[in-house]
């Protein structure tokens, strides 16, 4: 039984996490935070793109930029694909607007891993609440 | 319909024409508001429109207040530095 809700408790922290990398704020909505996931959704999907707009696909480089694109892989894992897009593409990005759009996706990277970080832990508080109900 | 979907989709094919002008530091106000509400989002015990909206302002103005703070020490260091110093260094009788 122990041994049950242990593994019950380990899945439950790692979906969340799970989920809320694959989709900003999806950690917080599978824990009933409806209202704060949405916020986090809209936020850090706008500042991504937003950032993308500024400097174009090109500002998610996974060959020349590894260090932004380690912060931008934690917006989405479907930065992944956009990184791919923008690797056999070819997507001209230069001056201000790629430093601006680096700054922005990677910010909004960032921000979601704070929000991952916040959902996991929000999860672990709400097992062991049940557990000692 | 269709063409103003190409037009912003051709938008994030190409960077914006931003020039390095003091004007592009502006950049930084939605970046702020944007991690001021996600920070916030995360560390209130319930979202509620009015203080939700209060919490993250008070948050915005902090950092850009901070922000302006650090850029008129630099600014300041900077100008002793460049301006300053050199005419003193001149006149030093060593």
């Amino acid at each position: 039984m122990a041994q049950s809700w242990k593994d019950n408790y380990v899945l439950s922290l790692i979906s969340t996490g799970a989920l809320a990398w694959l989709v900003p704020g999806g950690g917080h909505f599978i824990l009933n935070e409806r209202k704060r996931a949405v916020v986090i959704f809209v936020a850090i999907v706008l500042t991504f793109l937003v950032g993308i707009y500024v400097g174009s696909i090109g500002v998610i480089d996974p060959v020349n930029a590894k260090p932004w694109y380690a912060a931008q892989v934690m917006n989405s894992p479907v930065v992944m694909l956009l990184g791919r897009i923008g690797a056999t593409g070819n997507y001209r990005v230069y001056g201000r607007a790629n430093e601006i759009g680096q700054i922005y996706t990677s910010i909004g990277g960032l921000l979601n891993l704070l929000c991952i970080v916040n959902a996991v832990y929000l999860a672990h508080l709400r097992s062991i609440e049940e557990s000692q109900a | 319909m269709m063409t103003v979907f190409a037009i912003v989709l051709g938008g994030f094919a190409m960077p914006m024409r931003i020039n390095t002008d003091p004007t592009s530091v502006l950049w930084l106000l939605p970046l702020v508001v944007s991690i001021s509400v996600v920070y916030k989002a995360t560390k209130v015990y319930k979202i509620q429109a009015w203080p939700f909206t209060k919490e993250s302002a008070v948050l915005f103005g902090s950092i850009v207040v901070f922000i302006l703070v650090a850029a008129i020490i630099l600014f300041s260091i900077t100008w002793i530095v460049t301006e300053q110093l050199p005419p003193l260094l001149d006149k030093s009788a060593f």
